[in-house]
């Protein structure tokens, strides 16, 4: 290869490993004012490529999982209730993944929403998109939406006898309650 | 006399970098990439085929198009679903992408195949924030590095109609620059993903107290095989869980060397497999483990692919596989081959990218 091509080649390489390096280093909302500048610099590459991910796997710790348990009622006053994600009806497992994640990111929004000055706009929207599409699928007139939270039991917990879905390592709070005209 | 040692270090770095950039590698190991990462794309969106309008419907998905906008934010995170509105055209591009990403798979047209598919992922990404995980990432940074590389080069159908159509003088083995690359970024960007995922650990408490792998074995909405009888054994949960974050933190440093790599590589497979077995997450173990074969040499991979001993998908005669070796052979690349003579031309070529990684 001659000699002008590596030196093309391995300024976009160093251009690219950076966007690659800045994606995680300077997310939102973790980002510090030296890594944010820098990725604000990258910013369209760096979202056009899909790069501005965290990677934070069980991360900052496997904490609690959360539901979004949903009461849809028509207009004759049946009431549909579920949760999701559902092993019994998400299959196969990815699409059950699919699901739980939806959960997860409407928690992360309240979780966001619920921090001073915290943006609740996003989550709220979220929660509208969700009872609109429950709306739509059940013919409702009327959705609630909660938010369920699966606590970890201790390991004493479990040396004494709790069982993971035990009643008591669930809290549940309300995201809303939607008609169809609010929708 | 101080310049000229300046100079010399500068040319020395110069040529290292080079060296560890440009030197052509044998296509073998983004062959198989491309094949593990073709089969992954197809299957992660075939899968969203099931609940296709629920999730990428214009009218009343999980996350209306709106709502999904709102969240990207910026117009940056470009996507088919923002423009195509009708249900039948979307179910038709969806269709046509399961297509192109079997073809990836497959190795046909593959530097058109491997491009499209890149941003077909990309544009799935962007459409649906509020699903995405581990996996999705992962897809895509796969996606990037077969359509930067020649993943056609080897184990696709590409290579078999080149070497139909000229017969020996095809030569599908031949190292190249742009699999070098290829290679080098997505092992960089495996890199880069552990060190970002150790360094988050490190926030939480139970990760340093030993407990945090309790948080996911007791997390039920997690949970394929049920773990919990490790309650009883918390030394070797607290065991896993600083070997996860020690291994995550220095992947970076420890990958490279000749003497770690096994060990570190043998780390992912249990970590990976073990997340997928009993953690239900199969698909994201897997790509994980795509993106770490990126460490494993194409020497390796040959040997261990079966009629893959001396050519691609064939047996070579030894005068042409000697000859496969002769783009290559410069000097730097013969030292490294030095004593080894006789072996063939895909081993050499196979050495050249061992060596130099």
């Amino acid at each position: 290869m001659r000699p002008r091509w590596q030196i093309i080649l391995s300024i976009l390489i160093c251009l690219h490993v950076a966007a690659v390096f800045l994606g995680p280093w300077g997310m939102a909302p973790y980002d510090s004012a030296l890594s944010g500048l820098l990725e604000r610099a990258m910013h369209p590459y760096i979202r056009a490529l899909s790069l501005d991910n965290g990677y934070r796997f069980f991360a900052p710790e496997p904490g609690p999982s959360h539901l979004v348990r949903y009461v849809a009622t028509s207009s004759d006053g049946t009431e549909h209730e579920g949760i999701f994600p559902n092993r019994d009806t998400h299959w196969p497992r990815l699409l059950y993944h699919r699901h739980f994640m939806l959960a997860e990111f409407v928690n992360t929004l309240d979780t966001f929403a619920e921090a001073p000055d915290g943006p609740s706009h996003i989550r709220d929207a979220c929660v509208k998109s969700y009872a609109r599409h429950l709306a739509a699928q059940h013919d409702a007139d009327k959705v609630a939406i909660y938010l369920r939270r699966h606590l970890i039991p201790l390991p004493q917990q479990v040396l004494e006898g709790t069982r993971l879905d035990d009643s008591r390592l669930y809290e549940e709070k309300s995201l809303g309650e939607f008609t169809r005209e609010e929708l | 006399m101080r310049d000229s040692m300046v100079g010399t270090w500068i040319r020395a770095q110069w040529q290292g970098w080079t060296k560890f950039w440009f030197q052509p590698s044998d296509p073998a190991t983004l062959g198989v990439i491309r094949i593990c990462t073709g089969w992954m794309l197809f299957y992660t969106h075939l899968v969203w085929t099931l609940d296709f309008q629920d999730f990428f419907g214009p009218r009343a998905a999980w996350l209306d198009l709106d709502t999904a906008a709102l969240i990207q934010g910026d117009g940056w995170a470009w996507s088919h679903f923002w423009v195509v509105q009708s249900p039948a055209m979307l179910m038709l591009i969806h269709v046509a992408s399961l297509a192109v990403f079997l073809l990836l798979m497959v190795g046909l047209w593959t530097r058109v195949t491997s491009v499209v598919a890149l941003l077909i992922a990309i544009s799935y990404v962007h459409r649906v924030p509020g699903a995405l995980f581990g996996l999705d990432q992962i897809n895509t940074l796969l996606a990037l590095y077969v359509a930067i590389g020649p993943s056609g080069a080897a184990f696709s159908v590409d290579a078999w109609r080149t070497k139909r159509r000229n017969g020996h003088q095809a030569d599908t083995t031949r190292p190249r620059v742009g699999t070098t690359v290829a290679i080098r970024l997505l092992q960089i960007h495996m890199c880069i993903v552990y060190l970002f995922a150790g360094m988050a650990k490190l926030q939480g408490q139970t990760w340093w107290n030993g407990t945090a792998l309790w948080g996911a074995i007791a997390n039920l909405e997690y949970q394929t095989v049920d773990l919990t009888w490790l309650v009883h054994s918390p030394t070797f949960v607290a065991f896993l869980t600083h070997l996860t974050v020690f291994w995550e933190l220095f992947y970076i440093a420890l990958v490279w060397p000749r003497a770690t790599r096994p060990f570190v590589l043998a780390v992912a497979v249990l970590v990976h497999v073990g997340i997928g077995i009993c953690l239900g997450m199969m698909t994201f173990g897997f790509a994980m483990l795509i993106g770490n074969m990126a460490f494993v040499t194409p020497e390796f991979v040959r040997r261990v692919l079966p009629g893959q001993g001396r050519g691609d998908g064939q047996q070579l005669p030894a005068q042409f596989a000697s000859d496969n070796a002769k783009p290559a052979a410069k000097p730097h690349t013969r030292r490294t081959s030095k004593g080894r003579g006789g072996q063939g031309g895909q081993n050499r070529s196979a050495r050249m990218h061992s060596t130099s990684v």
